[in-house]
């Protein structure tokens, strides 16, 4: 059993038909990359499995650990072990580096005490953890998020989520607008948590890049799903990369 | 009276009328920031403080046309002032769970115009119902006895102890609210979710809980704000409209979402008033107006706001 399933997903923003169709796994512990020109479906991928609105799921079964997670809400789902770290990182831009990296745990403390039941007793990284894999965020705990540089910014966001107890990271473009010396910084960084037992679904405007950190990438195209290969697969279809990755 | 005196004077008279802006401000402020919601029944709170803090303080006179007819009299607790202060919050945080629950979630993704519909449609509702039963004409909220008479505080001045009552009252108040987000989970929650609400959910925290209960903290202060405020603006039905158009502008001035911002602007707004009521009084309403306009020009987003009110 793949650790996430998406049969046949069909999202809309509003009446816009986004995602045609889209059927692909997630198998444990590999590094899934999502590829595909801008506007092919990646981000609506992601959110339609996120249970984030918009967009809307009509029809097709996403599945989470062979349950079907399909419309249920983001917050359940992330409780479930399966995380977002979304486009252009979503700081909490006033709330210093250690509040965010708090964020994640009112989950336990807060809802417990108001009754809502925890899903999984499991728990992810602590603080120390966090800030022993990001030394940079340990020097900036008490500094406001959003005057973090753009590459600091990206390992709270991506460290934010490892506070969760996460099976599968979804990261999407990663490393959009970061200097290249970084974007290696935060490749570098997202191998090291694959090392560590955790699944990865990557979405990359970088696909060169992408497709050499993963064992096995999807390709898609008008929200289709137009290829899907091993990583040396791709590498060696040189007509797929260059219809539809231009490279 | 010296100069300085007559700045320490001009001061208190600021603080005292801006803490009750700043009290019913801090509510709309918070519902707008964090569930984008514009809520003109929010004022409603600020009225139920006033009537019936007033009926727990000393005795409610229903004397409207529809009390008449069902012949209901007086009603009132005698309890004293500090009672009703105590009271009030509870009674407008439980409110404000129920308005939350019934009024503002079936709104929340509608435009801001049906939001403004609705919301003042229910203030007007309020308004109407106080006067059907409790009747139009001005009532006397009196000022508890020990707050009568002047302080002397020494080469300053001698001031009426009731300002100084409600300023202390409010700083407790906002600093307790203060406090409490800007150090428990629920404040956290409510800090982050001004920001970006979807990215706390994506962080697997619902949201819904925490806003709930923050928009039950905004109600008991505006029902605060009536307590204390009753005695020193008229007591008439109408005052609920009276104080949320200073508010909001308050909200406009200091910035969507923030608690400093409501403070500071409402020491602004305050100011404003005040000194063109000592010096101008035909300008005195014209004036936080213009004052909101000219910070809106500079500053669209408030002066201490992180998002713009149209966003």
């Amino acid at each position: 059993m793949s650790l996430l399933e998406l049969e046949e997903v069909n999202s809309y923003y509003g009446e816009s038909h986004i995602l045609r169709g889209v059927t692909m796994e997630v198998e444990e512990g590999q590094i899934i990359a999502l590829l595909g020109r801008n506007g092919a479906g990646k981000t609506t991928t992601l959110r339609s499995i996120t249970g984030a609105s918009p967009p809307e799921v009509r029809s097709g079964t996403v599945r989470f650990e062979g349950n079907d997670i399909t419309g249920r809400r983001p917050e359940d789902i992330s409780a479930l072990g399966l995380s977002l770290v979304p486009e252009e990182r979503r700081m909490f831009s006033n709330l210093t580096v250690a509040e965010n990296l708090h964020v994640p745990d009112i989950s336990r403390n807060l809802l417990n005490r108001i009754g809502r039941s925890e899903e999984t007793g499991k728990t992810g990284l602590s603080d120390e953890e966090v800030y022993e894999q990001f030394p940079r965020l340990d020097e900036r705990r008490e500094q406001k998020a959003g005057t973090l540089s753009g590459g600091e910014q990206q390992m709270l966001a991506i460290a934010r989520t490892l506070k969760q107890d996460t099976d599968l990271l979804m990261l999407d473009e990663p490393s959009e607008g970061l200097a290249p010396q970084i974007v290696q910084d935060v490749l570098d960084i997202i191998e090291e948590i694959a090392e560590q037992g955790k699944t990865i679904l990557l979405v990359e405007q970088n696909a060169a890049a992408a497709i050499r950190l993963a064992d096995y990438c999807y390709v898609l195209d008008q929200g289709r799903i137009v290829y899907e290969g091993t990583s040396e697969e791709l590498e060696a279809n040189d007509e797929v990369r260059q219809e539809y990755l231009g490279v | 009276m010296s100069v300085v005196g007559s700045v320490v004077g001009f001061m208190i008279q600021t603080l005292a009328v801006s803490s009750i802006y700043i009290l019913v401000a801090i509510g709309l402020s918070i519902t707008l920031g964090t569930l984008k919601f514009v809520n003109f029944a929010h004022a409603a709170m600020y009225l139920a403080g006033v009537y019936i803090g007033l009926g727990i303080a000393l005795e409610l006179q229903f004397s409207g046309d529809i009390a008449r007819s069902i012949g209901l009299g007086n009603v009132g607790l005698d309890l004293g002032f500090l009672a009703a202060l105590a009271i009030i919050p509870i009674i407008t945080f439980g409110l404000g769970l129920l308005m939350e629950r019934f009024v503002a979630r079936p709104f929340y993704d509608r435009p801001d115009t049906d939001q403004i519909l609705v919301t003042f449609g229910i203030l007007l509702i309020v308004q109407e119902l106080i006067r059907a039963f409790v009747g139009g004409r001005s009532l006397t909220f009196s000022r508890p006895a020990w707050a009568e008479g002047a302080i002397s505080l020494g080469p300053l001045g001698t001031y009426a102890s009731w300002r100084l009552a409600i300023i202390g009252i409010t700083s407790v108040l906002v600093l307790a609210v203060y406090l409490y987000i800007e150090y428990t989970d629920v404040g956290l929650a409510v800090r982050a979710g001004t920001e970006d609400t979807e990215m706390v959910n994506l962080l697997g925290v619902r949201a819904t809980r925490p806003f709930l209960v923050i928009f039950g903290v905004g109600s008991g202060l505006a029902g605060a704000a009536g307590v204390v405020g009753g005695p020193v603006f008229s007591v008439v039905p109408e005052v609920g409209v009276g104080v949320l158009v200073p508010a909001f502008l308050v909200v406009v001035v200091g910035g969507v979402g923030s608690i400093v911002g409501s403070v500071v602007g409402g020491l602004l707004i305050g100011a404003v008033e005040v000194g063109l009521v000592m010096n101008a009084p035909t300008w005195s309403s014209v004036g936080i107006y213009a004052l909101a306009a000219v910070v809106l020009l500079v500053r669209p987003a408030g002066l201490m706001g992180a998002v713009e009110v149209d966003e």
